[in-house]
């Protein structure tokens, strides 16, 4: 089982009472919560943050996109993953964005990625997520009935970009070309591995199953509450007659460790919370726009992550409303924090995995096997982890926890989805 | 003021399904009289029945709608990507189906690619009253984004009148079979996904470089409780329609005064269309 060590990286330092002054964190948060010095920071301590896991035993590190967002400060992840190009050495650099639909014309998208495997000398996993209504509907003002066609056209223009070999026009319906031709190439042939960040689309099962991407289930919400998706791209795998490679399969779960699960529970509760109750208000009426869901994603039922964020804010907004209201004399008085989701709440539900470095071995050798997943994006810094409680976590994951569990899957399956990079004696290393 | 349909009136009603594209819009005919069209706003028409302007027009008219691709059953057609193709569509259904030429009451969505087609096409309709249409945007007082809300805001945004808008945000009581339900709640997912798809996401395609060109007798109607366009926008249009006859704003009604008020709009189209 692969490890990546995925971040967000969120905005710490949202004010405590944010769910109840503001309406979404995402789409219209106020621009005047943001502080630059506080960005200036964070974005040094979260690349940081980034290079240590890569030094540290990590197979890889993330990164993905986000507009318009307090819990994403990744509008651009090239950007990112650029800087993790030159100063991380053999870790796989994995791009979960880039939004495919919202580039004009996608081959920027080609251009950019090629440069990335060629600085990295080959090391780049390239992600292409559909992208959540808030980032491109709302943020990006892209037609929510038009937006997976273009997301599809992107995606047929930026394969043929990167592995034709000759000058060809595209004549698309959302993009015409007359002359096709990215320089640079990708190092990795015919193009680094493709994986599909999704959010619980019935068609991106079928898209990944038909086309042999990994299907990334981005989940915020753990393990037992993915295990339906992880199912149901599973479901369309067997339905194509294909093999059960674990490693067509990624997930994303947050981790917690420390020596003693009680210890656990102390360390990483401010920042749980914070996550979950500031970091994931997200307005309802920006989760489910009209034609963002395929036909058969209605037809089906299937409730998107972040929909379920939404819905989930909308009932604790709710309760803590109807708390207000029925607020009596004979009833204790209800504070903001009791209507927030509890830590514990969030570790019984499995959203955080928790607990001493042999809890945690065993639960995420649960997480790999009942989800069948063999890329895990583990989260093991949230909301707004102290950077020295960020370096703890992963380096109490990375020696004790991922060399018990990084053999699972690997004498068994192929991964054919991961980076392939140069030789090293064809690798450069950065100058200092 | 009507909240909905009369259903003691009866009239002759026709629903027939005609090939488009690959697929089928679904045509309304209703009553007897002078032909009039209708052109449906964001909720389209009603599955079972009549949309209660058609239903009120219908006592003196013969009234012919039409739902627009994607719209209440009619096939949602995915070479609909941007206005003009909209336009193009409206121009060879009206031919299909027999409103070319015909006299139209409009809404919202509707009344704007009326308004887009007579400005390239002035025989497409003899004179138009337009409910408030949408295609204008004015950043000091913009229109209201439908679709950034919950379905309970958007109900309120359309119309103060639960019953207005039930069609399009509630399940069909007519349908009980759970497999049909399903099948009628995707429906009702695409003719909001159309609608969409026609505002999304500022509804202004530049309708103010053409609508000089839109010659025909137009009548301006607004609800002066439109939640969605400012009523003021009545004299955005009539700066810029060369032939404005006559505007009026309904009290009480929302954006949808087809379906709030069908009487007193039903009463104005009379007026005007005789």
């Amino acid at each position: 089982m692969k490890f990546v060590w995925f971040h967000l990286m969120p905005y710490p330092d949202l004010p405590k009472d944010f769910p109840d002054r503001y309406r979404s964190v995402w789409v219209d948060i106020d621009p005047s919560l943001f502080d630059p010095a506080v960005g200036h920071r964070v974005y040094n301590e979260y690349i940081d943050q980034l290079e240590y896991a890569a030094s540290v035993g990590f197979d890889g590190v993330g990164i993905n996109e986000h507009h318009s967002n307090a819990y994403g400060l990744m509008p651009s992840p090239n950007i990112i993953a650029a800087t993790l190009a030159r100063s991380t050495s053999d870790a796989a650099i994995v791009v979960l964005g880039d939004s495919v639909a919202l580039y004009n014309p996608p081959i920027r998208v080609a251009e950019e990625m090629a440069m990335l495997d060629g600085i990295s000398g080959g090391r780049l996993v390239a992600g292409f997520p559909v992208g959540s209504p808030m980032d491109t509907v709302f943020a990006y003002g892209t037609n929510p009935a038009t937006l997976r066609e273009r997301y599809h056209e992107g995606m047929d223009l930026i394969r043929q970009a990167w592995t034709s070999d000759e000058v060809f026009s595209f004549n698309g319906r959302y993009n015409k070309l007359r002359y096709v031709n990215v320089w640079p190439r990708p190092v990795q042939k015919p193009h680094p591995p493709i994986w599909i960040p999704g959010g619980g689309s019935v068609d991106t099962w079928d898209y990944c199953a038909a086309n042999d991407l990994v299907y990334c289930y981005l989940s915020y919400f753990g393990y037992k509450a993915g295990l339906a998706t992880m199912r149901g791209f599973w479901d369309k795998m067997v339905e194509r007659g294909k093999p059960l490679n674990p490693f067509q399969g990624a997930f994303a779960q947050f981790v917690a460790v420390a020596d003693s699960e009680k210890e656990a529970f102390e360390l990483y509760r401010e920042p749980a919370e914070y996550f979950f109750n500031s970091c994931l208000h997200v307005y309802a009426g920006f989760a489910d726009p009209p034609g963002y869901k395929t036909p058969n994603t209605v037809r089906a039922g299937v409730e998107g992550m972040v929909e379920r964020a939404a819905r989930e804010a909308t009932a604790r907004a709710e309760a803590k409303a109807a708390a207000k209201d029925n607020d009596k004399p004979t009833m204790p008085k209800s504070s903001s924090a009791s209507q927030m989701m509890s830590f514990e709440t969030m570790v019984e539900k499995g959203y955080v995995v928790l607990g001493s470095p042999d809890q945690v071995i065993s639960k995420l050798t649960e997480v790999g096997t009942s989800m069948n997943v063999g890329h895990l994006l583990t989260l093991a810094h949230f909301g707004n982890m102290d950077k020295e409680l960020v370096r703890y976590n992963t380096e109490m994951l990375a020696r004790k926890v991922l060399p018990e569990v990084q053999p699972l899957f690997e004498n068994d399956w192929e991964d054919h989805w991961w980076p392939h990079p140069l030789p090293s004696a064809q690798r450069v290393e950065p100058a200092r | 003021m009507s909240a909905a349909a009369d259903a003691s009136v009866e009239v002759s009603l026709t629903r027939r399904s005609v090939p488009f594209r690959g697929g089928s819009v679904t045509v309304v005919e209703a009553g007897q009289g002078p032909r009039i069209g209708y052109l449906h706003g964001m909720v389209g028409l009603p599955a079972n029945g009549l949309a209660p302007l058609m239903a009120e027009l219908a006592k003196d008219h013969t009234v012919l709608a039409v739902a627009l691709p994607g719209f209440s059953g009619s096939t949602y057609c995915e070479d609909l990507r941007v206005q003009s193709d909209w336009v193009v569509a409206l121009s060879e259904i009206a031919d299909l189906v027999g409103l070319t030429g015909l006299p139209l009451v409009a809404s919202s969505v509707g009344a704007m690619l009326a308004m887009e087609l007579v400005a390239v096409r002035p025989e497409a309709f003899a004179q138009l009253v337009l409910l408030a249409p949408l295609g204008l945007w004015d950043g000091n007082e913009p229109v209201a984004d439908a679709f950034a809300t919950t379905l309970s805001e958007q109900r309120l945004i359309l119309s103060p009148n639960r019953a207005s808008t039930a069609a399009i945000f509630e399940d069909n009581p007519t349908v009980t079979d759970s497999a049909a339900r399903i099948e009628d709640g995707v429906s009702r997912y695409l003719t909001r996904t159309s609608t969409a798809s026609l505002v999304w996401p500022i509804p202004e395609h530049g309708l103010d470089l053409r609508a000089h060109l839109v010659r025909c007798p137009v009548t301006l109607v607004w609800g002066e409780q439109d939640k969605l366009i400012p009523p003021s926008y009545d004299e955005r249009f009539a700066a810029l329609l060369p032939c404005v006859v006559g505007r009026h704003r309904i009290a009480g009604a929302g954006h949808l005064t087809d379906w709030d008020a069908a009487d007193e709009v039903a009463a104005i189209v009379r007026a005007r269309l005789g």
